[in-house]
């Protein structure tokens, strides 16, 4: 299992499209672990291709873009890549413009009313919200005891799988996971590692 | 099998008070452009009505600018923390970045020009000019500028003003060389306006892309900021001769040019950029009586139809002068409104760019 001092790359939770059975149980695992307000989507299981015959819920959250756009765009620089190459939002420089949710191909960053508690003790683990941006940390303190991310942990039936760019290889490979991307997008989230998740496809 | 992903849509993030602030300062930027044009023509061609002409562009961009960041300021998590602009604005990467800094810049220039331009014994374009020594008020009338004047004279600070800005202001070239330099403030502001929305390295939301907003948020804007300083010329100093139908008119063709940029984006933007299809769409049906109806008619066909009729009017003696001046301010109105609803259109038809996921 990677943690956050991996040095194969930026360790990652990405989807198993074909397992997700859209019970929400990575919803609850993330709001439970970290005791974030019922408001909270750190991880959310989202309606695809919603009104068509193929409508279905899978799972999405922040992917630590190696090109992420949200750090492009934030005037105050509040979004940052951490030595690991996790993104991190900074909640002492947010200033809750939205800018990062407007410029996200993901639709990962969210801006809860309510106050995340304990944000300030484990920071840099997320923001404090009261309307500030708020995203997925892939549960670095976990990582420091050796857990994977809660989402990942208790998914019933592994729709989240989480590791390195080689490790999510090897585990698509020997799985026969699908690729979760497209080419475009895993550009965007693996940079030059993208052809290890889409074999080149 | 590919899916399509589309979350929540950008008016879930940027809701009317960034459409108002987006609106206002593409308007205070258009106002003092067009004002310095008419500084610049009043000092080269002795035209005292150019310049007053001036003086109320300038106000108006100093109306967009004290109006339009309090709105955006009020969007925000952190205001107060957003106004430490050295501070907290430090990704220049970012268009609201140099927006911020831009915004600055204007804001400065905006308020010396105006009160160059509007105060003071010795200022540009004045009634009159006193040579016996006596007070800024006698030497000035009881004319007032924009109003302004007035109700600074009702608070009894006419005569510091008026020696501050004597005291402060350059020579004619010096004040001119000055202002071009905030108008090079200005006409960033003015691509701000359109790059607030059309920035971003992925395109999400196709409506807003920039090389179709660029002339619209720009034409708009001059268009907007010149036809409100006529009327608010012809209101205020019943100033109505021929600089000020030349300006009209001048308001009038840039709001043709907006018009076309809007025309252009509805019937081309979809051929060029698919995926903005479903944006123009909404513009042109869930929204077409704001973007249509507001926007397009009230604050740019009307507008033009007012300001180079009452213009063409008043040439040809058809017009008396009352006429004129209702013209000139029901467009100043009209085409204020329409540009705030120009611009709340663009941000409730948006759609963010479906990303496509193997299924």
């Amino acid at each position: 299992m990677s943690t956050q001092e991996s040095d194969g790359g930026t360790a990652r939770v990405i989807p198993n499209w074909d397992s997700c059975i859209d019970c929400g149980a990575c919803e609850v695992a993330c709001q439970r672990t970290w005791d974030l307000p019922p408001e909270s989507d750190r991880i959310k299981v989202v309606a695809l291709a919603h009104g068509t015959e193929e409508e279905t819920s899978k799972p999405m959250q922040c992917y630590n873009c190696e090109d992420a756009a949200c750090i492009d765009v934030c005037p105050t620089e509040a979004l940052f890549y951490r030595d690991n190459g996790t993104v991190r939002v900074d909640a002492d420089t947010c200033i809750g413009c939205h800018y990062c949710a407007v410029g996200c191909p993901f639709g990962a960053p969210q801006y809860p009313d309510e106050t995340v508690p304990d944000a300030e003790e484990s920071s840099p683990l997320g923001a404090k919200s009261d309307g500030l941006m708020d995203k997925c940390t892939t549960c670095e303190p976990r990582q420091e005891h050796g857990l994977e991310p809660a989402c990942a942990s208790e998914c019933p039936t592994d729709a989240l799988i989480f590791g390195t760019p080689e490790e999510l290889e090897e585990k698509m490979e020997q799985d026969g996971i699908e690729v979760p991307f497209t080419d475009e997008a895993a550009q965007i989230i693996f940079g030059d590692d993208a052809e290890k998740i889409t074999g080149g496809s | 099998m590919s899916v399509e992903v589309t979350f929540e849509l950008p008016y879930t993030q940027w809701d009317w008070q960034v459409a108002v602030y987006v609106a206002l300062l593409g308007l205070a930027g258009g106002a003092y452009l067009t004002a310095y044009v008419a500084d610049v023509l009043s000092h080269r061609l002795n035209a005292p009505e150019y310049g007053r002409l001036a003086s109320s562009g300038y106000l108006i961009g100093l109306a967009g600018i004290l109006i339009g960041p309090p709105i955006l300021l009020s969007h925000l998590a952190t205001p107060f923390r957003a106004m430490l602009v050295p501070l907290s604005m430090t990704n220049f990467g970012s268009w609201m970045t140099i927006g911020a800094y831009m915004l600055g810049g204007l804001a400065v220039g905006t308020v010396l020009m105006f009160a160059w331009t509007s105060f003071g014994k010795a200022r540009p374009s004045a009634p009159e000019v006193a040579t016996d020594g006596g007070s800024a008020k006698a030497a000035t009338g009881d004319r007032t500028v924009g109003g302004v004047r007035g109700i600074v004279s009702r608070v009894g600070l006419l005569d510091t003003i008026d020696t501050v800005a004597d005291t402060t202001r350059p020579s004619g070239p010096a004040r001119l060389g000055l202002g071009a330099f905030f108008g090079l403030f200005a006409a960033g502001v003015l691509v701000y306006s359109a790059m607030a929305l059309g920035s971003g390295p992925y395109d999400r939301v196709p409506l807003w892309d920039k090389t179709f907003l660029l002339p619209v948020q720009i034409f708009s804007g001059l268009g907007a900021g010149l036809v409100a300083a006529v009327g608010l010329t012809a209101v205020t100093e019943r100033s109505l001769g021929r600089e000020l139908q030349t300006a009209a008119l001048s308001g009038a063709g840039l709001l043709v040019l907006a018009l076309i940029a809007l025309v252009v984006t509805v019937l081309a933007l979809p051929a060029q950029v698919p995926e903005a299809q479903s944006g123009v769409d909404n513009l042109v049906g869930s929204y077409a009586w704001l973007f249509v109806g507001v926007g397009v008619v009230v604050g740019v066909v009307v507008p033009i139809a007012l300001t180079a009729g009452a213009a063409l009017g008043q040439r040809r003696d058809a017009l008396a002068p009352s006429g004129a001046t209702t013209a000139y301010a029901l467009a100043a109105v009209c085409v204020i409104v329409g540009k705030v609803a120009l611009t709340l259109s663009y941000l409730l038809a948006g759609e963010f760019t479906p990303i496509v996921l193997p299924m």
